[in-house]
């Protein structure tokens, strides 16, 4: 017994020894609860907010959970499993906040905006006529010029009404196998998708014996027809079998290298635009599972229906994309060339031709409506001319989009055949359907592609894609790799694996989090760069207490601490205020503020 | 002969089995001892693997001794005996094996009762040392110095009830004025030791008939399963988890499992964080410890709803058999053909994903088995005399089948359902890993372990102790579920 009473009273000891050091929940979080107008929040009771998300964006959904939670909301998670689901739930409206992403693909400040934004926009729930003047401002604006109207749509569209919550800005990332690869042929642009024909082996004698293989996420391709698709299953692979007028570089500047053209310029006034055609790309056809030249040229007459059917709403079902193009007022073919002489270039320093001749060996002596008569070692070019509703110098960077792709007037007319209007999806097959090059009974691989690669066939495992024979052959831009396989890879860790194995080349979009391996492993080479690609809270504008509630929403906007969210991904994201934040420096910034959301809240109870 | 004895000495198996264990957990610290990246060894598991391996060589020492004296005399010599004091000091290395059975070895006629208060007390004082590991935090829970001196005087007298019982109970017969005590001892269950409830239970039975044979069977259940060191090493591990999941409520702050603090990501083991953080900065550890409360609870009901739902359904056609039997049996059939998994994917999928709905999920596909077994017992045992003789006296339906037949046929569907809560342990973590259990940031063994698995190659810790709990619960049912087959089994002797 003796023991058991020494045992007892070392036990007490301890115990009242540990008491002294030990410090408990309230004590260390003391000061924080000496705040005042803690207790009027506490006493109008929690919160609830809904957020809705995909469970690939978990991590970020619980990065706004917490801050919500620990800022005194309750919140409920809506976690869908893909985003088919998730679109499903959003436009039923079962939503306070939705996770939400969007990427300027164009690279200007208006497309990262107007559709998203604008009242009636393609993909808009807004419908504040203040935001839609400033937008339509911006519009018109140059550079120097829209920096304030674009820092004034921000105040109003995030700081005054909240109808976003900026979370971060991306990264834009790939991982190279320089084993196999020559890294410094692989390009990571900004903004547009992967260009293929710069890509070269390191071991230059492979190029037409082995295939580059690359990979992508979707197997499903929406279509293969430039303008009815603005999605990740087909960007990269449209892009790279058709060409445009114009191209962005690397950071988003507008060039005509590797396009359709040798030189654009603005004629005075911004409302008209001039492209000098090349004579150097032909259309490429499979046949046999073998790329061929048909012999048939791109050219303005091409351009001209693909630009209008671009723009026209109704030249196919589905189209996806006319609102890209709303600002093409009309595309023409220039065969005076007195009449570029009489205009001056926007930019000074002489006329449109003097512009369009820049660096060219031979000037232009004679302009042809006739594709198959131009020659420019002759002398004898095709221009286009294109005028816009109104002034609207981004205007080229939707040209410079995939949707803008050149397809084949001849052939194109061949295929879609039927009445757009009485399209019937059970028997009509429309242009660049993807059954048609999907391996099986429907294979009918119809496609012709002005651009670098063509696509043979496809299955749910892989695509196959030749290099056209017809495209600037000889030249710089000739593609090097005679054939390209996109392998289809939903899960990203696998894709990861295939890539570390070689079994894949290069890998599109590692995540911030697989960083580490893929600079501790010597054959890859990270390559990043800052994205277009914006993260933000969009608040649901019908039917909930954020919709007419402006406190609530500010609340939640300064529960977003984006000091966490950077943490988080351990600075391989950026701040952001709106989606323009990645193309245009407002010198906005969202600060957290747990003071500001106290006080909202207290508003929104006493509005209550 | 002397073979013989010594191979059916428990103590001699316990000494062999937990030296074996011993050495073989000192073979796996050693191994981690050193870092192969980095060429260093890190001491402070090198000393905890050579701790480890001091005890298992002693313990081999033992066990060599052990042998010696049985085939010398056919008895453990005292010396022996007293050698267990030196092992107990094990127990400052948490080596529960080494520590039970030095426990067993110092007291020479062991009884069911003796083996429960050293599990009572060994459960207080592991559920002290994890929940003291908190003490290296920044700061500890509002309740956790109330709770941790409460649990500090329950297993001070649990201590004093293990030397009262080892004193005090000799054979079959326990001195009367123990019943406070056994009262006090199933009271201090409510820290979740279910030992002591069981102790306290034994207790009052035996006082109660005082050394007559009454409850035979129960004694007899208790008796085999607490000569089992694996089931009662898998019971212990339920135990504690069981307890443990009952005490966090106190000693452990929720808010530092379910907080993210980006001050913290993916931190190494250390003090503050015994098992590391993920990569929200949240304590694994503390995240583990409330998982624990998830996967029991979603594990033990759907596991009781299917044998109490299956059980009746199967009694019923049992033992009307004929029609009720077919269309009973037939509408499972059916049932049956769904795989479960599937038919709990598709249950989440249409009704959300929360724990109510993962207990029905996962209940539902269970039903059939459990139906089939009971229908297969309760055949057997209606066959018997007894339920005729009840019969012939006009007892009711229904009352024969619940005093007469369900008691006969229990004994396969408590092994049976014991066996499958590890199965159902597994279900709710797989479904969470596929994004199908509980909300994310709720700690749940499956949610955890799918987080760690993206790490698997930079922070393979954050998949690996989650992994570890849910093979160590599962095991636990299995090991208990085996000695409560054997134990059940009238044939087995």
């Amino acid at each position: 017994m003796k023991k058991i009473s020494l045992l007892a009273l070392l036990l007490t000891f301890t115990l009242v020894a540990s008491a002294c050091t030990v410090k408990t929940k309230s004590e260390a979080t003391e000061p924080a609860a000496n705040e005042p107008s803690t207790e009027t929040v506490t006493e109008a009771g929690p919160v609830n907010i809904e957020l809705l998300g995909i469970a690939s964006n978990e991590s970020d959904l619980n990065i706004v959970r917490d801050q919500l939670v620990k800022n005194g909301f309750t919140v409920k998670l809506n976690i869908q499993p893909d985003y088919g689901s998730f679109k499903a739930q959003q436009d039923a409206g079962n939503y306070d906040i939705a996770h939400s992403g969007w990427t300027t693909v164009t690279g200007n400040p208006d497309y990262a905006v107007r559709s998203l934004f604008i009242s009636g926009g393609d993909y808009s729930i807004q419908n504040d006529p203040e935001i839609d003047k400033l937008i339509n401002q911006a519009a018109t604006e140059t550079p120097e010029q829209y920096k304030e109207t674009y820092k004034q749509l921000e105040q109003r569209l995030v700081f005054d009404k909240a109808y976003i919550a900026p979370l971060y800005i991306s990264l834009k990332s790939q991982a190279v196998n320089q084993d196999i690869l020559n890294a410094d042929t692989v390009r990571l642009s900004k903004s547009r998708a992967l260009a293929w024909e710069s890509i070269d082996f390191k071991d230059t004698s492979k190029r037409d014996s082995d295939p580059l293989i690359l990979t992508q996420t979707a197997s499903v391709l929406t279509s293969l027809d430039p303008i009815k698709g603005n999605d990740g299953s087909i960007n990269q692979l449209n892009t790279n079998m058709y060409v445009r007028l114009i191209n962005l570089t690397d950071d988003d500047q507008i060039t005509s290298d590797g396009s359709l053209s040798f030189n654009h310029t603005i004629a005075e006034g911004n409302s008209e635009y001039y492209f000098l055609l090349r004579d150097d790309i032909s259309f490429a056809k499979i046949d046999n599972k073998k790329a061929v030249d048909t012999g048939e040229r791109v050219g303005a007459d091409d351009v001209v229906f693909s630009l209008n059917r671009a723009k026209d709403k109704d030249s196919v079902p589905d189209h996806r994309t006319y609102s890209l193009h709303e600002h093409i007022k009309t595309v023409e073919i220039v065969t005076d060339v007195a009449s570029l002489d009489s205009i001056q270039s926007a930019s000074g320093g002489g006329s449109v031709k003097a512009a369009l001749e820049t660096g060219l060996d031979t000037g232009i002596k004679e302009l042809v409506a006739d594709k198959a008569q131009a020659d420019s070692q002759a002398g004898k070019y095709q221009v286009i001319k294109l005028t816009t509703t109104e002034p609207f110098p981004q205007v080229l960077n939707y040209l410079a989009h995939q949707s803008a792709g050149i397809v084949s007037k001849k052939q194109v007319e061949s295929i879609n055949t039927y009445d757009v209007a009485n399209f019937d999806v059970n028997k009509d097959i429309p242009y660049g359907d993807q059954n048609t090059v999907t391996e099986g009974a429907q294979y009918n691989n119809t496609l012709y592609a002005s651009g670098p690669y063509i696509l043979s066939h496809k299955n749910d495992y892989e695509g196959i894609f030749y290099k056209n024979p017809g495209y600037r052959k000889g030249s710089e831009h000739e593609p090097k790799i005679s054939t390209v396989n996109v392998r289809f890879i939903a899960d990203a860790d696998s894709a990861l694996s295939a890539l570390r194995n070689s079994e894949i080349h290069l890998y599109y979009g590692v995540p911030e989090t697989k960083y580490d391996i893929v600079k501790n492993d010597s054959k890859l080479k990270l390559q990043s760069i800052e994205s277009n690609g914006v993260t933000y809270l969009l608040f649901n504008t019908k039917n909930r207490e954020v919709a007419s509630s402006e406190a609530l929403r500010k609340a939640v906007l300064y529960s977003i601490n984006q000091d966490d969210i950077l943490a988080f991904y351990n600075n391989n994201k950026i701040k952001a205020v709106s989606t323009v934040s990645p193309l245009v420096d407002t010198g906005n910034e969202l600060v957290a503020d747990a003071n500001k959301v106290k006080e909202y809240l207290n508003e929104y109870h006493n509005s209550k | 002969m002397a073979k013989l004895t010594f191979k059916s000495s428990l103590e001699y198996s316990e000494a062999t089995f937990s030296w074996i264990v011993t050495a073989g957990i000192a073979v796996i610290l050693l191994l981690s001892s050193y870092d192969l990246w980095t060429q260093a060894v890190r001491p402070s598991v090198l000393i905890i693997a050579l701790v480890y391996l001091l005890f298992a060589l002693l313990q081999l020492g033992l066990a060599w001794r052990i042998r010696n004296d049985i085939a010398r005399s056919g008895a453990i010599r005292s010396s022996t005996r007293a050698l267990g004091y030196i092992q107990l000091l094990s127990l400052f290395s948490g080596n529960l094996f080494i520590t039970a059975s030095a426990l067993h070895l110092i007291k020479r006629d062991r009884n069911t009762e003796y083996t429960l208060a050293v599990y009572t007390l060994l459960t207080g004082l592991f559920v002290i040392a994890i929940s003291a590991l908190n003490l290296f935090k920044p700061y500890v829970a509002d309740t956790f110095l109330p709770a941790i001196s409460l649990l500090l005087i329950t297993t001070g007298f649990h201590l004093i009830s293990l030397l009262l019982v080892a004193r005090f109970m000799k054979g079959r017969i326990a001195a009367p004025w123990l019943s406070p005590v056994a009262i006090l001892l199933i009271l201090t269950s409510v820290t979740g030791n279910l030992f002591a409830l069981l102790l306290g239970i034994n207790l009052l039975i035996k006082i109660r008939h005082n050394g007559k044979p009454a409850t035979a069977k129960w004694e007899e259940v208790w008796g085999k399963l607490t000569r089992s060191t694996t089931s009662m090493i898998g019971l212990f591990f339920i135990v504690f988890l069981f307890s443990m999941a009952v005490c966090s409520y106190f000693t452990f702050d929720y808010a530092m499992a379910t907080e993210n603090n980006y001050s913290a990501i993916l931190q190494h083991p250390s003090l503050a964080y015994p098992l590391g953080t993920d990569n929200f900065g949240r304590c694994l550890f503390t995240r583990i410890v409330f998982g624990a409360r998830i996967s029991l609870i979603v594990g033990f009901f759907s596991t009781l709803i299917p044998v109490v739902i299956g059980g009746a359904l199967g009694a019923i056609s049992g033992y009307y058999g004929r029609r009720t039997d077919n269309i009973i049996m037939r509408l499972l059939d059916v049932l049956y053909a769904i795989p479960g998994i599937l038919l709990a994917i598709a249950i989440i999928a249409a009704f959300g994903a929360n724990t109510f709905n993962l207990i029905i999920a996962l209940s539902v596909g269970a039903i059939p088995t459990y139906a089939r077994t009971m229908r297969a017992n309760v055949l057997l045992v209606s066959t018997f005399e007894y339920v005729e003789a009840a019969r012939a006296l006009g007892t009711r339906d229904l009352l024969i089948i619940i005093k007469h037949i369900i008691p006969g046929s229990l004994a396969p569907m408590i092994v049976k359902s014991t066996l499958t809560i590890g199965a159902a342990v597994i279900s709710t973590s797989s479904l969470s890993f596929l994004g199908l259990g509980v909300e994310p940031h709720i700690p749940e063994w499956g949610n955890i372990l799918k987080l760690g698995s993206t790490y698997l190659e930079s922070h393979s810790y954050l998949a690996i102790y989650p992994g570890l709990a849910i093979i160590l619960l599962v095991l636990s049912f299995n090991f208990l579920g085996d000695g409560l087959r054997d134990a059940l089994d009238p044939k087995l002797g």
